[in-house]
């Protein structure tokens, strides 16, 4: 009897842990079920597409939920980061034209303010949440003291070539989120610093009783994932050719969504990066499935809302089942 | 030595700390207002305009019209952003007619439509004169709150919006599926848009069909992923795009350009955005609206400010002239050059000069 049961057990955790992609793949088949198209070649390279972005935006935002905290300023830092490069490339008000140069630049802007995150929430002790929220406020008040409400146009096309060049037929955009997420895996699986993070996730008292030094980790989470939202800021500067203050509206919506609905646990300890992969493809197969259906836009808000309530739920359970310590 | 060296230390440190609070101080007023140096004043009303915020270039362009008009009189000038807050925008005002004792020249776009009759009620109180922009009730009008509530000014979305989409048509050949972008389903402009494109699709008697609309909430990243999809779905029948505002024309026509279909699909927008009338000189965009910020956000002002100086009476002017749609400019491929060359000018003193007519309510 025992053992049939400790099978079942494990049949159960297995299929827990692999609940988002179950969800993903069953969303997929009612779709192309509706509309033949949504399994096109065309449609596979949108889709592909639309994720870049939050996939990169995402492998940061996992790091921070991983540890139990939470980061609001992935808004902040993608305005900050694509005014500041779309101002440094060849564009229709500064003259600097530092071309792929400026890529780096922003990029590292991006970790200045996520370190500036780390530095407050952990020296002030005051809550991620807070100070997250205030650094988004500021990265969002400086882009637009930087423009003062006016729009970059960026027309350097070998910067814009980072979203709307291809290779072996897939865009650019895509190969530098596929790079985010093999450093991102890395740095969870290979490094001290990815063990640590769950540590702290899980039981923080315990991880500073095994000599984890919390404040250090901590700190360099958030700058790493302050690099992310750079690289991100960079790319949708890229593939909207402009940088302003308000590029970013409604991007942590969606990558604190692609987070928990690909099975991370807001409570911290539980998930993964490639979680937040799957967790994005939901989102974004969601989007563009339930257009291609023709559901009413009235409608669609809604099922959007229950079909992400259904994801979390599913992940939820699944998260008491398979504590990973 | 070593003291000396302390001393010059702490010296150092007192500045820094000295110059971080100016710093700070100077952030924080930044972020309730934007306080313009004084100048020569030769009034004593305050002037301010107060609308979302300035990090979109319509409320940019309107606070600078403002602020022109201020300049012009030699008065003191304010701008207060709501950043989308209702009760910081009228906590804001309430605090700005506190400090100046009522005499304040106030024109705002309300955040919200209800919000505009706080405000009418609190500048009246005050004894300050207002103008409102685009939202409010339809049951609150100026007349009833003689002479401090000036004007309501707003602009027709029904005529602009089905002269625009007229032009999406021409630029296509006038036969053909497009698909439409609208703004935040309960907002007024974006019925009102909504509105004027069903108008012109209708008047083409089965020539141009809707294949779908959807609300991208006046967002430029969600109109990107929506166009992608409609990309999929209805492939070569897309002949055009329509977007309710210029900023999700934006992200439809980059959306198109990495389906390498930029300039061969025709989009229109509405706000005349910088951005737009570029697209619209490379030939990507079939047209847009603007809407004159420059002439709201002075005129606003300059109205009331010809009340307080006697040189109108407000009260003996008819309905046509407190409740008033300004003119919407379309801008096209044909018009794109002499748009730019002779922008639209703003003449003070020629107070009704660019108003079409009295409010209509549809509803």
């Amino acid at each position: 009897m025992k053992p049939v049961a400790v099978v079942s057990g494990t049949f159960l955790k297995h299929w827990r842990r692999w609940a988002p992609v179950a969800v993903l793949f069953a969303l997929c088949i009612l779709i192309s079920l509706f509309n033949g198209n949504f399994l096109t070649f065309g449609n596979f390279i949108r889709l592909l597409n639309s994720a870049a972005i939050p996939i990169v935006l995402c492998m940061g935002a996992t790091f921070i939920i991983l540890m139990g905290s939470i980061d609001l300023s992935v808004e902040g830092v993608v305005a900050l980061t694509a005014v500041i490069v779309s101002l440094l490339v060849v564009n229709d008000i500064s003259s600097y034209a530092i071309s792929l140069w400026a890529v780096p630049l922003a990029i590292l802007v991006g970790g200045v303010m996520g370190l500036l995150n780390g530095i407050l929430h952990v020296k002030l002790k005051t809550p991620s949440f807070m100070t997250t929220l205030g650094v988004g406020f500021a990265g969002v008040g400086i882009a637009t003291s930087i423009l003062g409400g006016a729009t970059v146009r960026i027309s350097d096309q070998t910067f814009r070539f980072l979203s709307l060049g291809r290779v072996f037929y897939i865009p650019m955009a895509v190969w530098i989120a596929a790079a985010s997420v093999a450093v991102a895996y890395v740095i969870q699986e290979r490094t001290r610093l990815g063990r640590w993070l769950y540590a702290i996730g899980t039981d923080e008292t315990t991880a500073r009783h095994a000599g984890i030094p919390i404040e250090r980790t901590r700190i360099l989470i958030f700058a790493i994932a302050g690099l992310f939202y750079g690289l991100g800021g960079v790319l949708a500067a890229a593939q909207f050719g402009q940088g302003h203050a308000l590029i970013s509206q409604g991007r942590l919506f969606t990558t604190i969504t692609a987070v928990v609905v690909g099975g991370t646990a807001l409570s911290g300890g539980v998930g993964s990066v490639l979680n937040s992969v799957i967790g994005v493809f939901i989102v974004v197969v969601l989007a563009n499935g339930l257009v291609l259906m023709g559901v009413e836009p009235y409608v669609q808000q809604g099922v959007q809302g229950f079909l992400i309530i259904a994801a979390v739920a599913l992940a939820l359970d699944r998260s008491r089942l398979d504590v990973v310590k | 030595m070593a003291t000396k060296k302390t001393n010059d230390l702490n010296m150092n440190f007192r500045l820094n700390r000295r110059t971080i609070l100016k710093g700070a101080a100077a952030l924080g007023a930044f972020g309730s207002s934007f306080p313009m140096p004084a100048i020569a004043q030769e009034t004593t009303w305050t002037l301010a305009n107060s609308m979302r915020s300035v990090a979109n270039p319509y409320h940019a362009t309107f606070a600078k019209g403002g602020e022109d008009f201020a300049k012009s009189i030699g008065a003191k000038y304010e701008t207060l952003a709501t950043e989308g807050n209702s009760e910081k925008g009228v906590s804001d005002i309430r605090a700005l007619l506190q400090r100046t004792g009522g005499k304040l020249i106030l024109n705002v776009d309300p955040n919200d439509s209800p919000d505009a009759r706080v405000i009418v009620e609190e500048v009246k109180k005050a004894g300050g004169f207002v103008v409102t922009q685009w939202n409010k009730p339809d049951d609150l009008h100026p007349w009833d709150f003689d002479p401090n509530y000036v004007a309501h000014m707003s602009f027709d979305g029904v005529p602009t919006s089905e002269a625009i989409a007229n032009e999406l048509f021409k630029a296509f050949g006038g036969e053909g599926g497009i698909v439409a972008l609208g703004g935040i389903l309960s907002n007024v402009p974006a019925i009102e848009r909504k509105l004027g494109l069903d108008n012109a699709i209708a008047k083409t008697n089965g020539k141009v069909t809707l294949l779908d609309f959807q609300p991208a909430d006046w967002n430029e990243q969600k109109a990107f992923d929506i166009t992608q999809a409609w990309l999929t779905r209805f492939g070569d029948q897309v002949k055009g795009v329509f977007a309710a505002n210029d900023g999700m024309g934006m992200g439809a026509l980059e959306a198109l350009r990495q389906n390498a279909l930029a300039g061969k699909v025709p989009v229109v927008g509405i706000d005349g955005i910088d951005a737009a009338v570029k697209a619209i000189e490379a030939g990507e965009f079939a047209g847009t609206v603007a809407w004159d910020p420059l002439w709201t956000g002075g005129m606003g002002l300059a109205i009331p400010y010809a009340h307080v100086t006697g040189k109108i009476d407000i009260t003996k002017e008819g309905h046509e002239h407190r409740e008033f749609y300004g003119t919407g400019i379309i801008v096209t491929k044909d018009t794109v050059a002499d748009y730019k060359n002779n922008p639209p000018k703003v003449d003070y003193n020629d107070l009704w000069g660019k108003a079409t007519g009295q409010i209509q309510y549809r509803s």
